[in-house]
């Protein structure tokens, strides 16, 4: 009986014990910055406006400490009790009510409140790396073209000394110097001139004359400096949030200013370590671009509501096909399971699209002849079973391997002319 | 006289080849133009201008649909409007609503986690975990931490019909997505929200009964 007494006393003094060590370190461990990520930080930022007031300085507009852990743990009481500051801010934020926090312990709110008030805005750092490399990009045809030229005035030199030191030596041996012919009616001169003109103007007129009508690197200055490397390079959004379209339709389709809106009511600054330049150097303020998307939406970050009409943005469209070609995005995604990058190049590192393709119609039979067709395997699983009709085809031809998308009708005429 | 000449040729030559720069601003020419841009109104070729002079003649052109449209295959429509500021009658009112749809197969559920991870993954991100490449922890340029949607509590208990409120109508910080997903793809997404969801409270309670087995 005393053997059983002592264990049990034992037994209660060591779990006494482990929950007072278990209860010490969970003090020590408050992190503020845990803590605020987990309960506030849905509504709340240190320094921005978001659902929910900027916390930073919060013990300062209420220096009642004891009032402001009351309103943190249950501001509808204090609500209900019409203490005026907490009223006015209810009615400031469109009436949206604070969730309730009794679970949180006057330490742990103290450790909140000390993170959001020595919080420090992340600094840019102006690495400007992105910068040297673009501008590092050197073109040596400048280089070539000046060595060119200078060697072809040393080749011009040289013949006209060639020629007097001929004349010298014919002068002292006596024989007589023939008529001179100026250069402009030297047969051989006039020969040389006349086919290189033809060689050189041909080249560029064929040249011109196929690129009527292209527009390859076209890269116009949209209304919105939108970049595509911090977006879908940077940020990682999916091509598809922005240009659902792609998937369900032929147009890839811009997005609507609502969808800009999704992220853009939040951020309101571009807070980007990389800085902005345009393609020509100029370098772009990025916050200033999103002030720009919100005066076309009529959105007042301030207040966080729509306060003006909207009117829609006049982009500038860069891929063009004409009317005769029929182009579906959804075939090429969906069925084709082709990337957007095959197509519109490195899209996710252009600050500024530029049409990276030709789009000539050699362009896309080129790739329907050489891309070939993903098969389902023998399980049936991998591969595109959009072609699975197709895999009768396939066993026809018992060559097998070289079945190009224009051996499945990829290049008859009426695939895109119609 | 001669010598001036061809330096002058020169410079000329030279700043002829500086001066090209390779930044193509205009589209150039094309054979014909009639041709290469469309004379017919393709989609996003309609200013608001020439939306104005349609419409007087009777044209009505990429217009926003009649209230009330359904589109073809769509499901009934959401009952409830959106609450006003202030006003949560029917966000609250949105958790009697059930999910219309079937349970996901093996078809759907790929295509649910697709649009999943398109249009919700960049903030709730991939794991559900609310820390998408836009927030990751703080650092990223969202001011607000996204809803965290396996492992809180709130998130777990929610009704599907409230998380359809929410991703039809947006809630806090979060927009409207009924532009983006349509109501069948909406519930869609929450099917494989709730699965998720559902996975990550058997595999808790998994890792316990390990630990526990341990002990």
């Amino acid at each position: 009986m005393h053997y059983l007494r002592l264990i049990a006393r034992n037994l209660f003094l060591s779990i006494l014990l482990l929950t007072v060590i278990s209860a010490g370190n969970s003090l020590m461990a408050q992190d503020g910055k845990a803590l605020f990520q987990s309960n506030c930080a849905s509504c709340h930022n240190p320094i921005k406006v978001v659902t929910g007031p900027a916390l930073k300085g919060v013990t300062d507009r209420v220096p009642d400490s004891k009032l402001l852990h009351a309103w943190i743990k249950n501001n509808a009481a204090v609500l209900a009790t019409g203490n005026k500051y907490f009223t006015d801010l209810y009615n400031q934020y469109n009436k949206t009510s604070m969730n309730l926090f009794p679970n949180l312990s006057d330490a742990e709110i103290d450790a909140i409140l000390k993170y959001v008030n020595s919080y420090q805005a992340p600094t840019a750092e102006n690495g400007g790396g992105g910068a040297t490399a673009t501008q590092t990009e050197s073109d040596n045809s400048l280089l070539y073209g000046i060595l060119t030229i200078i060697l072809a005035v040393i080749m011009l030199t040289l013949l006209q000394v060639n020629s007097n030191l001929r004349k010298l030596s014919d002068d002292k041996e006596g024989i007589p110097a023939a008529e001179p012919i100026p250069f402009y009616r030297n047969k051989s001169y006039i020969t040389l001139v006349i086919l290189l003109l033809f060689v050189v103007g041909g080249y560029y007129l064929v040249q011109g004359a196929i690129g009527l009508g292209r527009t390859k690197n076209y890269q116009p200055e949209q209304p919105i400096f939108y970049s595509h490397k911090v977006h879908a390079g940077i940020n990682q959004i999916s091509c598809l949030y922005c240009h659902g379209g792609a998937w369900e339709s032929k147009h890839a389709a811009v997005p609507s200013l609502n969808v800009c809106m999704n992220c853009h009511a939040a951020i309101n600054e571009y807070s980007g370590k990389e800085k902005l330049y345009r393609e020509d150097g100029e370098e772009v303020d990025g916050t200033q671009e999103i002030q720009k998307l919100y005066s076309y939406t009529g959105y007042d970050p301030k207040s966080g509501k729509y306060t003006q009409p909207g009117k829609p943005i006049q982009w500038i469209k860069i891929h063009n096909l004409p009317d005769h070609v029929f182009f579906s995005h959804a075939q090429h995604i969906r069925a084709g399971k082709v990337q957007c990058q095959t197509c519109h190049g490195p899209i996710q590192e252009m600050n500024e699209v530029k049409q990276f393709a030709e789009l000539s119609m050699g362009w896309c039979i080129n790739c329907h002849r050489t891309t070939k067709v993903d098969f389902p395997d023998s399980t049936g699983n991998n591969g595109n079973k959009f072609y699975s009709i197709y895999e009768k085809f396939h066993k026809d031809i018992k060559a097998g391997d070289s079945i190009t998308v224009e051996k499945i009708g990829g290049t008859e005429c009426q695939k895109c002319h119609y | 006289m001669k010598k001036i000449f061809i330096i002058s040729l020169l410079a000329v030559a030279v700043t002829v080849v500086i001066s090209c720069s390779d930044i193509k601003r205009k589209p150039g020419r094309v054979y014909m133009p009639d041709m290469a841009y469309s004379r017919a109104y393709e989609t996003y070729s309609v200013t608001e201008q020439d939306r104005e002079e349609l419409e007087k003649k009777g044209i009505h052109y990429s217009n926003i649909p009649v209230p009330g449209t359904i589109k073809r295959g769509e499901l009934f429509p959401f009952a409830l409007a959106k609450d006003k500021d202030g006003d949560s009658t029917n966000y609250v009112a949105s958790k009697q609503i059930h999910n219309p749809l079937p349970a996901l197969d093996s078809v759907h559920a790929v295509e649910a986690e697709r649009l999943f991870l398109v249009n919700c993954g960049i903030c709730h991100g991939s794991k559900l975990d609310g820390n998408g490449p836009l927030y990751k922890g703080g650092e990223g340029p969202f001011p607000a931490k996204p809803a965290q949607l396996v492992g809180d509590a709130k998130y777990e208990s929610m009704p599907e019909g409230q998380m359809f409120y929410s991703i039809t109508y947006g809630k806090n910080k979060m927009g409207s997505y009924a532009s983006q997903l349509d109501s069948r793809q909406r519930w869609m997404v929450i099917q494989y929200i709730k699965s998720k969801q559902s996975a990550g409270k058997a595999s808790a309670a998994g890792s316990d009964s390990t630990a526990t087995a341990k002990k």
